[in-house]
């Protein structure tokens, strides 16, 4: 009997344990030691051995940074470099994981912008105005403003920008110079054929090239990011935004439906036939493949497009990258960050300062890498061994006028709901009108959220 | 009483209901807990009990019942075609007069051992308006179909679906047709009954227990359908195809919402759960009758 009632006890006891709602996990507290500073000039004991842990998407540039890393860890012996690099899908849980465990899996992250200010006020990065203040000839001002601007949040600096992907309008230009299709559209239109400017005027281009067997436009709506991605660069040109100066939601006023009529009008006129789900790959085949003339994508793509021997074939060089029609263009960038509960800040903000400085960052822009200095993009040795002065002074102009996809703590979803309405009306499941006015009540209710 | 329940027959099951509890009853308490609070990712170190506020805040939410409501559809569109092809092959690959029966019954079982993700990744190229073979074939006889167009975009999941699992609803089919007697069916013929008539009158009245548990098997297995939809559509056209695991998958971890989550997947548990025991009460009712 006594045996039973003991078996009965630990078979409760292990019951209870497993059924007992988990007590959300505290963040860990700060290190009670200060962490091992690495970089100090003075003769004090050798730097303790530091393996960090780096968490990137696995997109070209990550080959760019790996490479540059292995001359890194050649001048800072005591730091070794450890990449986990993922697709896009997997980082965000990955992260959000690292933050909530109670040490963090990652000593370095990349952050997206729309995650930015999420991850910091939920008091997961490390504020990195010390460092920044503190290492010699770092120059943060020298970040394009716009780009800069996504790293700081609540006047804090939470990331230092790595990468950015900025829209632009990329062009056949050969099309666009062709004698033939510019008496014919001086003679239909009554003006010269040019690069769009207006998005009238870049409506009735994308017309007048299907009209000739080309595609006006390789466009991207599927549902959620593409979509309001693409879009929202109309919605810049037709002067609207998503929310006005004061905070008000303002997605469904008259500018907002000009962007989306214009923009459907063109999808329906000019866009190949069933590419309702196209994301930026599509896209950028379409156009490799020769079939559209333009299309509004990210910058980065241009060289992409442009390079000997690439997806373009024969039509490598025949492409050139503009502004987006109105100039103002969607923003979108990738930020280093040291999450709060990693021991390993120093080391960490040894590698970002060293990967992100003038010199390094020159390095990685020649070898490839997506622009985020203005001293960089200004650099004639970057013009001469990189992609050509005209497109590092374009992509400057771009970045210079050019707003982030969504700001706040609700940016992710945000994007997505209001994707999800963008892709309805293009489907023609929804009216403008409805579409807009579903996609401003329910970015109220998200902000409305506590 | 104590003594009695302790009583070795039922202490032999103590093992597996400590396992149970371990890996079932901790998660599941845990989540019904997490649906009552307000418990976001982001906001971790402060959750705060709302109560059934969160099934209640479900009745108002559209995307929820799209969510479900597409479910449903692509549930019975899928089972549906399933069930008639699966009958269909179970009957041919019975005769003993097909040819190479049991070799076709390996090859067609083959679908089966694909993971649904590669799958779903399979025929986004498959169907891809560019890329694609099936678009690029039906090109050549000059018919255009947008695949992923807001009105087919289900169905077009619905066929994956059909593609992957028919064998299964074949093999459960096969099986039953194999455990007949066969009694019936050599008097039908003696009778100089159709293959047909034999099929209507004989096979299928027969085979109803069979069939209902297969199709409630199924209906249960297409309810997870999560892979496709992501691999292909992330739900789109719209929320054309937007079924309701993304969705709570949707809210869960893209936008970190921890206890909406938990409550819409609790309200899947109860539609589930019906239909589990509507396939006892069924099976029951079809062996008392």
């Amino acid at each position: 009997m006594r045996r039973t009632i003991f078996v009965l006890t630990i078979v409760l006891v292990l019951v209870l344990a497993g059924c007992r709602p988990a007590v959300p996990t505290p963040t860990p507290p700060p290190p009670t030691k200060p962490p091992t500073v690495v970089e100090t000039p003075t003769p004090t004991p050798a730097p303790k051995a530091v393996t960090l842990t780096v968490i990137m998407e696995q997109v070209p540039d990550y080959d760019i940074v790996a490479e540059l890393t292995k001359k890194f860890e050649a001048e800072h012996p005591h730091i070794k470099i450890k990449f986990d690099a993922m697709p896009y899908d997997a980082m965000r849980d990955k992260i959000l994981t690292s933050f909530l465990a109670p040490t963090a899996t990652y000593d370095v992250i990349i952050v997206d912008n729309p995650w930015m200010d999420e991850f910091a006020k939920a008091g997961f990065l490390t504020p990195l105005d010390d460092y920044i203040a503190k290492t010699e000839g770092y120059d943060f001002e020298d970040f394009v403003g716009p780009i800069r601007e996504i790293g700081v949040v609540d006047g804090k600096i939470y990331g230092v920008p790595y990468y950015n992907y900025a829209l632009g309008l990329i062009v056949r230009q050969d099309l666009f110079d062709n004698p033939e299709y510019k008496a014919k559209y001086q003679q239909q239109y009554g003006k010269p054929l040019t690069i769009p400017t207006t998005l009238e005027d870049y409506v009735q281009i994308g017309k007048f090239f299907r009209a000739q067997g080309i595609y006006g436009a390789a466009m991207q709506p599927q549902r959620g990011y593409k979509v309001f991605e693409e879009w929202k660069n109309w919605l810049y040109a037709a002067g609207g935004n998503l929310l006005d100066e004061k905070g008000n939601v303002i997605i469904d006023n008259e500018a907002a439906q000009k962007a989306l009529t214009l923009y459907i009008e063109m999808f329906r006129n000019a866009a190949p036939p069933n590419s309702l789900n196209w994301g930026f790959d599509e896209a950028m085949r379409s156009m490799a493949a020769g079939e559209s003339a333009t299309m509004i994508s990210y910058n980065w793509m241009l060289p992409t497009l442009n390079k000997p021997g690439g997806p373009a074939g024969d039509l490598a060089g025949k492409f050139a990258l503009y502004e987006v029609p109105g100039g103002k263009a969607v923003l979108g960038a990738w930020h280093w960050a040291i999450p709060k509960n990693t021991p390993h800040k120093d080391a960490a903000w040894t590698y970002i300062s060293w990967l992100t400085s003038k010199p390094i960052d020159k390095q990685r822009v020649i070898m490839g890498g997506a622009p985020t200095r203005v001293s960089v993009m200004t650099d004639k040795e970057v013009w001469e061994k990189g992609y050509g002065q005209q497109y590092y002074e374009t992509v400057l102009k771009i970045l210079e006028d050019a707003e982030p996809l969504a700001r706040g703590p609700r940016a992710e979803e945000i994007i997505i709901e209001v994707g999800t309405y963008l892709n309805s009306a293009v489907a023609g499941e929804m009216t403008v009108a409805e579409a807009l006015k579903a996609a401003a009540d329910k970015v109220r209710e998200i902000l409305a959220r506590p | 009483m104590i003594r009695k329940l302790f009583h070795l027959k039922y202490r032999m099951l103590f093992p597996i209901v400590l396992v149970l509890v371990l890996i079932m009853g901790y998660p599941l308490v845990f989540s019904f807990w997490v649906s009552l609070h307000d418990y976001r990712l982001t906001a971790i170190e402060n959750v705060q009990w709302i109560g059934l506020k969160q099934y209640a805040m479900l009745f108002k939410n559209a995307s929820y019942w799209t969510a479900m409501r597409n479910t449903i559809v692509f549930v019975v569109m899928a089972v549906t075609l399933e069930l008639i092809l699966g009958f269909g092959l179970a009957v041919l690959l019975h005769r003993p007069t097909t040819l190479f029966r049991h070799f076709f019954r390996a090859i067609l079982l083959t679908p089966m051992f694909i993971t649904p993700i590669a799958v779903g990744l399979m025929f986004r190229y498959m169907l891809n308006s560019q890329l694609g073979i099936i678009p690029n074939l039906l090109r050549l006889i000059g018919i255009q179909i947008d695949w992923f167009g807001p009105q087919l975009a289900l169905f077009s999941l619905a066929l994956i679906d059909v593609w992957q699992w028919t064998p299964f609803m074949m093999l459960l089919l096969l099986a039953g047709l194999e455990a007949l007697p066969s009694e019936p069916f050599e008097a039908a013929r003696v009778d100089g009954a159709s293959s047909w008539r034999i099929i209507w009158h004989i096979t299928l009245p027969m085979m109803r227990p069979i069939i209902i548990a297969s199709v409630i098997i199924r209906m249960l297995d297409a309810f997870r359908v999560y892979e496709y939809v992501y691999a292909i559509t992330r739900g789109g056209p719209g929320e054309s195809t937007e079924t309701i695991q993304y969705h709570i998958y949707r809210v869960g971890f893209l936008y970190f919402r921890m206890g909406e989550a938990s409550a819409m997947a609790y309200t899947l548990i109860v539609v589930i759960l019906f239909l589990v025991v509507l396939l006892f009460y069924s099976l029951r009712w079809e062996r008392e009758k």
